[in-house]
């Protein structure tokens, strides 16, 4: 029997960005959007971020894909529903799974979606919207997703220029941390990937610029210092880390330039990052001893192996995440076999004691106290000799279907399993 | 269990190990690194059990090459993990665990125990000179392994391939840092390995002068010492340095085997 779970949404699969700024909430909507729809029994999870806004709804009741069709069109005060996607059951378990560990966002693997549904997570809970089956779901959801950061490549390379410069430093460096980066113009990119720099550790950032007063505010922005273009050759000895993004029509840092401060530099690992176009750095550089220079092409190679590389490491992440959905699955079947064993239990225990008051009552003369204990041991020896079997065959329900749970309690005239209230 | 039975268990968990290494470096799962830790750790444990049996019946002094060459590979892989756990590359084990497998096959195929290592010569100080020789060459056989990896490393860098090796490599100033730590390691051992071989020399043949492999030996401590100088002092660092600390292994081997092989005559 399939979860009580319905996923109704767009993403930028469906909906282009003019309908997905549509459905922009503020925190107080979405807040007010989970009260409404996650009125007990019903749980409700909103998960909206700049690529998709997807309500999940759980409970009993067949109409919850209608309610949060309704509700959604109800935020963007218009009819919604070409662009809107719906996921029933375990193939909406299976949905958010997926979100989770990053299979379904636009760049493959980033890392943020995970963290942007633990928060949407964070204020269900807040608002007592996911407080039973949802929260154990989203719960599922993040352990799977974890798996996925560990035991894939997903999420391990980089997609964008200036952070595929700060991976490729790493294979130079072993960390940024305590190294000086040298940015040689102060244009847009170079500022990008300056502050990717500064983020991942760099502890000193000088900026050359031709026109000082432009290096000046970029290195106060950077907590930076601003040096004169023509003290270049003196920043190549201290720095560890090149950034060139200038305009100029030739090379700024040729061949000759690098080999005179290999020396001064005590032989020093130089990494250099060339993002202007024409390029800055003579390419000739890189074959010195101890110098790594790469222009945009280069870069842009890293990041096509990085994104053929996610791609490949998707089809392992997916198959880890159906493994998680499948377990979700049987945990929760095994969850529902419980109330019919107590029932089973429960039955068994009410004749056994009946049926020994019977007997008792019917002997002739009363049972000393010693007599009466190995009367109850033995009755509760044959009930349980009995029970065993059934108990562990319920217990040891594996595949997910209730079949078996079903057919104990038609065998044993229990009441109606509690599982059928959560079909919706 | 056997010394032998130890040595055989431990060489099929070495074996696994390496495979579960090669299969880390090409497929990038972080939990193949702890399964191949394991298997060597395990393989190293037995491996150790054998010659605690083997050597305490021999006053701790190794028989023969087979002995030898066993003594190197548990050092070999014992210098590895302490790396490895330190610096958490467990690719250098693609590189050591299949060199420490072929190390040990001799072993395997050499019966034990062996010829004596060095014939007559029951000098108080001898396991001690043996001990510390084996570790240094040990030493160096792992300096050698990170400056292959090193230079592999750089090899994917210069030549611009961003595939699987790219992303699975340590940082080059990680394992320029872990050659230059063990080249110095393995330089106090080869200075008491010519220290106490001289000790010895001095004890059992006063007179007679160092062999071909003995002044080898000597060449390759000299070319270290000049080696950890200019790290010092000129700053020499990277793929010049790594070329060169292989080149110095290959000499400590040559001597190592052309000294002890099965092959020599004594």
């Amino acid at each position: 029997m399939s979860p009580p779970l319905v996923c109704v949404g767009l993403s930028h699969h469906t909906a282009p960005l003019d309908v997905r700024e549509r459905l922009v909430f503020s925190e107080e909507r979405q807040s007010e959007l989970l009260r409404l729809v996650a009125q007990a029994p019903a749980e409700a999870l909103l998960i909206s971020t700049c690529n998709r806004v997807e309500l999940y709804l759980s409970g009993p009741g067949a109409d919850l894909g209608e309610r949060a069709r309704s509700a959604l069109a109800g935020v963007a005060g218009e009819d919604l529903s070409s662009f809107l996607y719906a996921h029933h059951g375990e193939a909406a378990v299976l949905h958010l799974f997926r979100v989770a560990a990053s299979l379904d966002s636009m760049v493959l693997g980033e890392p943020q979606i995970l963290g942007q549904v633990k928060d949407a997570f964070e204020q269900a809970q807040r608002l007592g919207a996911a407080r039973g089956e949802l929260a154990r779901i989203c719960a599922c959801a993040f352990g799977s997703a974890k798996r996925v950061r560990t035991e894939t490549e997903l999420g391990r390379a980089a997609t964008s220029m200036a952070s595929a410069a700060v991976e490729m430093a790493k294979h130079v460096f072993q960390g940024l941390q305590g190294k000086t980066v040298l940015l040689v113009g102060a244009g847009e990119m170079g500022e990008l990937a300056g502050r990717h720099l500064v983020s991942a550790g760099s502890s000193r950032v000088l900026v050359a610029n031709r026109t000082l007063e432009r290096a000046v505010a970029l290195a106060a922005e950077l907590g930076g210092e601003a040096v004169a273009f023509d003290r270049m050759e003196e920043c190549l000895i201290l720095a560890d880390v090149v950034v060139c993004s200038t305009a100029s029509p030739t090379p700024v840092i040729t061949r000759e330039k690098v080999s005179r401060v290999l020396k001064p530099r005590r032989h020093r690992p130089l990494f250099l990052v060339d993002l202007a176009v024409p390029r800055d750095v003579d390419p000739e550089v890189h074959t010195l001893d101890g110098v790594f220079a790469y222009d945009v092409d280069d870069i842009q190679r890293l990041i096509d192996e990085n994104q053929a590389a996610r791609a490949a490491a998707a089809a392992r992440a997916e198959a880890l995440v159906a493994e998680e959905v499948a377990r979700y699955i049987r945990q929760r079947a095994v969850r529902e076999q419980v109330p019919v064993l107590a029932q089973l239990r429960a039955r068994a225990e009410q004749i056994r004691k009946g049926e020994l008051e019977r007997a008792l009552g019917n002997l002739p003369t009363p049972l000393t106290p010693e007599q009466a204990r190995v009367i109850e041991a033995m009755t509760s020896a044959i009930v349980n000799k009995v029970l065993h079997q059934p108990t562990a065959r319920l217990r040891a329900v594996q595949s997910g279907d209730s079949d078996l749970a079903d057919a104990a309690a038609e065998l044993f005239g229990l009441d109606g399993a509690p599982r059928k209230a959560g079909e919706g | 269990m056997t010394a032998r039975t130890c040595f055989t268990l431990a060489f099929h968990a070495y074996a696994l190990g390496a495979l579960a290494y090669l299969s880390l470096l090409a497929q990038g799962w972080k939990g193949l690194g702890w399964v191949a830790r394991g298997l060597t750790f395990l393989g190293w444990i037995l491996h150790g059990i054998g010659l605690v049996q083997l050597l305490s019946a021999q006053r701790w002094v190794p028989s023969g090459f087979g002995q030898a060459v066993s003594i190197l590979a548990f050092l070999l892989v014992a210098i590895f993990l302490v790396v490895d756990l330190r610096t958490r590359a467990a690719l250098l084990g693609a590189f050591l665990s299949p060199a420490a497998v072929a190390v040990l096959i001799p072993s395997m195929y050499m019966g034990v125990p062996g010829r004596e290592l060095v014939e007559g010569i029951r000098q108080p100080l001898l396991p001690v000179h043996i001990a510390v020789a084996l570790t240094g060459l040990a030493v160096f056989g792992v300096a050698t392994a990170v400056a292959g990896v090193y230079l592999a490393a750089e090899h994917t860098l210069k030549g611009k391939r961003f595939g699987p090796l790219f992303r699975r490599v340590p940082s080059l100033e990680l394992l320029d840092d872990l050659n230059r730590r063990l080249v110095a390691w393995g330089f106090i051992a080869l200075s008491l390995t010519l220290l106490t071989g001289a000790w010895v020399q001095s004890r059992v043949r006063p007179a007679e002068r160092w062999s071909a492999a003995e002044l080898a030996v000597a060449v390759a401590w000299v070319a270290f010492g000049v080696l950890l100088q200019a790290r010092i002092f000129a700053g020499w660092r990277g793929r010049r340095v790594a070329l060169l600390t292989m080149a110095g292994f290959g000499v400590l081997v040559v001597s190592f085997v052309t000294r002890y092989g099965p092959w020599v005559a004594r």
